[in-house]
């Protein structure tokens, strides 16, 4: 990986800050708040599609993770920005009908009521989804708010990964959450933690677990933590900023492997 | 020819023509999918689960290995469980320990007896159409190169995927005669819909609606003409697959 001349490193990017004044979105099955390793949601709200009225039904105030997933998402951002606020985007977990728009629905909302970060682990293969997807990538582009989305393993494009305005995450086997790899071929960008990783889970365990998608909220917590220190950056500075700390560039070995 | 006339002559149609258009081997081709997947991941399971018309279930259609007898024929909600998950979420996931699921370990054990340490499951989904989940129980994980094993799964998944398409599009072709009728209504003949519905068909499905507007044909011939043209096409077809140098 060629190295990124700026006097960018680690200290630089998040050094002394954890998050504070920064709003997370969590787009996923819901967090668990009483979770000891997430411990506060400040926001949360749920979409589902309503098959009567053929559209999509949103309902603000606590809910309850319907899986585990996004709890695992939580517990990680939580872990790198414990400062940060965490808010909750249930869009899985009801029905799948019309999970598009209800995506879609959830995303809009976060990023129309301030969310700066949000953590989508979800992806989609299906090409009739390519241009909502690809519209909302830019909308979040526009208005600053930064995508981090979790890559999929297929050889084939999935949304909203794909997209260059997005940053899409893959699993890696290190362990140290503060440690990224730059990947140099797109359309995945980075690797970050996700392989038998012990995660938060449902009724207040844990659960030992590998994902592209437990990657993507380790680069959600860093993008927090940078962004609480350098509120200006653009989506595209944050990726650039991502790159110049990421451990294999600028000619230095190994990569978080083994770490 | 009226609304009823057609409805009755496409109904007609579609059951006797039913094994004759319908993919062979789809059901083998996927069992054989799961056992190799289980065989070459040193499972002790491996299981394909696809998703019910409306979406609201995952049934479990075809199995290999532990529990297989039990699990085949199960349906689960779509909104729970890991195989709920990825195929709400299109991503990929493995749990190197689901006992410490509670909610996970109470479901499989009252329904198939057999509860895994470990699952891995990826989604089946193909460009136009998200299927189901393929899933791997208890794999054996220190094998050399299992850190690829989502990856590979997800190469498996793109298998089931594609020989599902085939059986989709004999369950298209019944659409596409169900189409013709609605054209049909306003008073062309069916075979002129049948051949029309054939032209707008993409690929080797044109071929199979052709086939049944040659049929639809024959079926107004006769008796005799039905047995005749049964006898040639059963001679061609034997003629065919004994034909040296072809594919059997």
């Amino acid at each position: 990986m060629p190295k990124i001349d700026l006097p960018i490193d680690k200290d630089w990017a998040w050094g002394g800050y954890s998050g504070a004044g920064v709003t997370v979105a969590v787009v996923d099955s819901g967090i668990d708040a009483a979770h000891l390793a997430v411990r506060r949601v400040d926001r949360a709200a749920a979409f589902e599609w309503d098959p009567n009225e053929q559209e999509v039904a949103s309902t603000e105030g606590p809910h309850e993770d319907l899986f585990g997933h996004g709890t695992a998402c939580a517990g990680i951002i939580r872990r790198a920005a414990p400062d940060a606020a965490l808010w909750s985007v249930r869009v899985l977990g009801r029905r799948l009908s019309g999970k598009g728009m209800v995506f879609a629905a959830g995303l809009r909302w976060a990023i129309a009521q301030g969310a700066r970060v949000v953590n989508v682990s979800l992806s989609t293969r299906r090409e009739d989804y390519f241009g909502l997807f690809h519209e909302i990538a830019d909308e979040a582009a526009f208005a600053g708010v930064v995508l981090v989305c979790a890559a999929n393993n297929v050889p084939a494009p999935t949304y909203p990964a794909q997209f260059s305005s997005v940053i899409s995450v893959a699993a890696h086997d290190g362990t140290d959450p503060f440690c990224i790899d730059a990947n140099p071929s797109p359309p995945v960008d980075f690797g970050a933690p996700g392989i038998d990783l012990e995660v938060p889970w449902l009724d207040g365990g844990t659960i030992v677990s590998t994902g592209n998608s437990f990657a993507a909220p380790h680069v959600t917590g860093l993008v927090a933590r940078m962004l609480s220190k350098h509120p200006q950056l653009t989506p595209y500075e944050v990726k650039t900023v991502l790159r110049a700390v990421a451990s294999n560039a600028g000619g230095k070995d190994g990569g978080c492997h083994g770490g | 020819m009226g609304a009823d006339e057609l409805l009755a002559e496409i109904g007609e149609l579609a059951t006797s023509l039913g094994p004759a258009v319908r993919p062979a081997g789809s059901q083998q081709l996927l069992r054989s999918l799961t056992e190799t997947a289980r065989q070459l991941f040193g499972a002790a399971a491996c299981s394909l689960a696809l998703l019910s018309e409306d979406e609201s279930e995952l049934i479990y259609t075809t199995a290999a290995g532990e529990g297989a007898g039990d699990v085949t024929g199960l349906r689960i909600s779509s909104s729970q469980g890991i195989a709920g998950w990825v195929v709400q979420s299109g991503q990929p996931i493995a749990v190197s320990d689901v006992t410490s699921d509670p909610r996970f370990s109470r479901e499989t054990a009252e329904q198939t007896g057999y509860v895994p340490r470990s699952i891995l499951a990826v989604p089946v989904e193909t460009p136009q159409r998200l299927l189901g989940v393929i899933s791997l129980l208890d794999r054996d994980a220190g094998r050399p190169g299992a850190e690829r094993d989502i990856e590979l799964l997800s190469l498996f998944a793109d298998q089931a995927a594609l020989a599902l398409a085939s059986v989709d599009a004999f369950a298209n072709l019944g659409r596409v005669l169900l189409g013709a009728l609605a054209q049909g209504a306003a008073g062309a003949d069916l075979v002129l819909a049948l051949r029309a519905a054939a032209d707008r068909l993409p690929g080797p499905d044109r071929d199979l609606a052709a086939l049944a507007a040659a049929f639809a044909s024959l079926a107004r011939s006769g008796t005799a003409e039905r047995r005749l043209a049964l006898a040639v096409l059963t001679d061609v077809g034997d003629y065919a697959g004994r034909r040296p140098g072809r594919p059997r």
